[in-house]
């Protein structure tokens, strides 16, 4: 299954904190037309622990794990992934972060329509011209009961089964921090139980850290805790969420800022 | 109506459609006008008989180029709409509406292409009539025409070819997959073994044959079309022996063995181009050594052949390296997702960069291979038949500049496209379907 792998890992042992941000503030567009996804959001994830950021339409949850993964850099602000601050640089720079760092799950799923579930998988590994275990790998799509879907290609799988090989390709790199963007949000109720439940058990049988945005509830309730955002500040925190008292929160999410202002 | 809404929306995406037209009907119009040349009142039979000799040949082969040319851009641009078609499928047009819809543009974008091009047709016609006249093949007294055949048959040529290609390509693309037709590789191994038989027979000339050269040139050129329709299987074959290490040429070995089929019209015009230049740049070299050792005084006829044979290279290296440039832009912005997926996953932009380079070169150097094999499949009969050796003796520059050409406009046209289409953030490029 996903062992923590000490052997491959090229540093000292993982930070306590896995992630970290402070004060981070990201405009896009410029002048009058200037919108604010995130204005001065502080936030520390402990590692081992699988957290849900959660809120309305267009609060900056997206653009937050974006910024907080190094696919996009904040204007202003400090992130910390596993002890090591995101510093500027071109694209390669921050790709070179990304790797072995942080791995991906998408709503979309992203994996490469030319290759194989088993290559798919290995591909961020070869990618960081690291060595290809191929037995690892095997062993990681088995966990994510893919075992027998190794020599198909993503056309031929379903959804759920597709967004299972992106966990795996997420988790074969063993990286500090997992980060899923609407990993439920184009499933079926069964095989996004499947997925949140994966997810669950990288945190609390393998030791990971998972960050993932949703609009769901009842994928909120998988997390240990959850954050809420609203128009690109945090807006309250929840431990151990159930599905009611999280729709009730995020209900209400909204009267609180309309009220603020 | 739905067709002229759908191109008054989104001019850019017919661009490459249009070019193709344009250029197409440009070339036949060009040849064409020199029949109406020659059919003016008071025109000598010599200059007549080259006029005529000249638009023939050359028409011949602009006809074939154009609906080669038409046909694989139509292609891509179905195939790359194939979700909006699906679409309006799902939206309650029938097959037979889509159908309309699509053969619609293409005819409508081929005949503007095909008006468009009628001016600079008219100034190409006079430049090729003041070439022949400069070289006395033609009286200086005959005046350029450009009448009723030149525009007609630009037009016609033109608009046919769209809408057959249009209709072939969206019948593809709206039925469910089947595995590939059988008359793709009839026509492909009945091209072959003409192409075989042609440039065989040319032994059973002799050395002064007029038409000596005819023979080999055709044999080449019908093998580069088998070799050509063949270009998927090919290059399987090709990627199945290839040891690429790395994760560039690992990546680039995987897509091209994937995406084959997609790639045949890339490879195709590499082979066409190839095969066409080496074989005809070498023959007329040897003709012209041939002709210079045995001390003969140039014939008109000698002259209106090399004139040809150079006319027609210079064309095709045009056209086929304007289309594919073309084929490979379209290609290559079509892959903006797959390679916002690579980066996501990992890659820098340098590895994405690394992977087209290494995929064009792959495709390069099969093309060039096979396109080779098919001239040498003519030249070789032919230099034994004219003179005593069996290779020219023009040396290796010639086919060194059409390697570097070809080259240069596979792997360049790949690297400054995807460089344009990496400029937009991975996570963009992943979202947007375009």
């Amino acid at each position: 299954m996903f062992r923590t792998g000490s052997r491959r890992r090229q540093d000292t042992g993982p930070a306590a904190e896995a992630l970290r941000l402070v004060k981070v503030t990201r405009t896009y567009g410029t002048d009058d037309s200037a919108v604010t996804a995130l204005d001065g959001v502080t936030l520390s994830l402990d590692r081992g622990t699988f957290t849900a950021v959660m809120g309305p339409s267009g609060s900056g949850k997206s653009t937050l794990l974006q910024c907080a993964a190094g696919l996009d850099r904040p204007d202003s602000g400090i992130v910390r992934v596993d002890g090591t601050e995101l510093t500027g640089g071109g694209e390669a720079e921050l790709t070179r972060f990304r790797r072995g760092r942080v791995g991906f799950v998408f709503q979309q799923y992203n994996l490469l329509e030319t290759l194989t579930v088993a290559q798919n998988t290995v591909l961020p590994l070869k990618l960081a011209g690291r060595k290809v275990d191929r037995r690892r790998a095997e062993e990681v799509l088995t966990s994510v009961g893919l075992g027998d879907r190794l020599g198909h290609r993503p056309d031929q799988l379903s959804g759920g089964q597709r967004q299972r090989v992106a966990i795996a390709r997420a988790l074969v790199t063993d990286p500090r921090v997992i980060f899923a963007d609407e990993p439920t949000g184009a499933l079926d109720t069964r095989s996004a139980r499947d997925v949140l439940r994966l997810l669950q058990e990288a945190v609390r049988v393998h030791g990971r850290t998972v960050v993932m945005v949703t609009h769901d509830p009842v994928a909120a309730s998988y997390a240990d805790s959850v954050v809420f955002l609203a128009d690109g500040r945090l807006a309250g925190r929840m431990d151990a969420p159930t599905p009611d008292a999280v729709a009730e929160r995020l209900a209400h999410l909204g009267d609180d800022v309309t009220a603020g202002v | 109506m739905l067709a002229m809404r759908s191109i008054g929306q989104r001019p850019g995406r017919f661009l490459a459609t249009l070019l193709a037209a344009f250029l197409g009907a440009g070339i036949i119009m060009t040849f064409n006008s020199l029949y109406d040349t020659a059919g003016r009142p008071g025109v000598d039979p010599v200059s007549s008989d080259t006029l005529t000799t000249s638009a023939s040949v050359v028409g011949g082969y602009g006809t074939l180029l154009v609906f080669f040319a038409v046909a694989s851009t139509l292609t891509v641009n179905v195939r790359q709409r194939a979700g909006e078609l699906e679409l309006l499928r799902c939206s309650g047009a029938t097959p037979g509406q889509i159908r309309r819809m699509v053969v619609g543009e293409a005819v409508a974008v081929a005949l503007i292409g095909a008006v468009l091009a009628i001016g600079p047709a008219m100034l190409g016609g006079q430049a090729l009539l003041d070439a022949f006249q400069d070289s006395g093949q033609v009286a200086g007294s005959v005046d350029h025409s450009f009448g009723p055949v030149a525009l007609l048959s630009g037009v016609d040529i033109t608009l046919v070819a769209a809408a057959g290609a249009a209709f072939l390509a969206v019948r593809r693309a709206t039925r469910t997959r089947r595995p590939r037709g059988r008359a793709r590789t009839f026509l492909a191994y009945a091209a072959l073994g003409l192409g075989a038989v042609s440039a065989t027979s040319t032994f059973a000339f002799s050395a002064t044959d007029e038409a000596l050269m005819a023979t080999p040139a055709y044999g080449a050129i019908l093998l580069s079309v088998g070799f050509a329709l063949l270009a998927p299987r090919l290059l399987k074959g090709v990627l199945d022996r290839l040891p690429l290490t790395g994760s560039s040429g690992w990546l680039a070995v995987r897509n091209l063995r994937r995406r084959a089929d997609h790639l045949s019209g890339i490879l195709m015009s590499l082979i066409l181009f190839t095969a066409v230049s080496v074989a005809t740049l070498y023959m007329q070299g040897v003709e012209s050594d041939a002709m210079r050792a045995s001390g003969a005084v140039r014939t008109v006829d000698a002259k209106n052949l090399q004139t040809l044979n150079l006319t027609v290279v210079g064309i095709i290296v045009v056209f086929v390296c304007v289309m594919l440039v073309n084929s490979l832009y379209a290609a290559t912005t079509y892959r903006r997702r797959e390679f916002g997926q690579q980066r996501l996953a990992g890659a820098t932009p340098g590895q994405v960069l690394g992977t087209v380079g290494v995929e064009g070169l792959v495709l390069t150097a099969v093309g060039l291979c096979f396109g080779t094999v098919a001239a040498l499949a003519g030249i070789i009969p032919f230099t034994v038949v004219r003179s005593d050796s069996v290779l020219p003796h023009q040396g290796l520059g010639i086919w060194l500049a059409v390697a570097s050409i070809a080259a240069a406009a596979t792997i360049g046209t790949g690297l400054v496209t995807a460089r344009r289409v990496l400029r937009a953030p991975a996570v963009e490029a992943v979202g947007s379907a375009a």
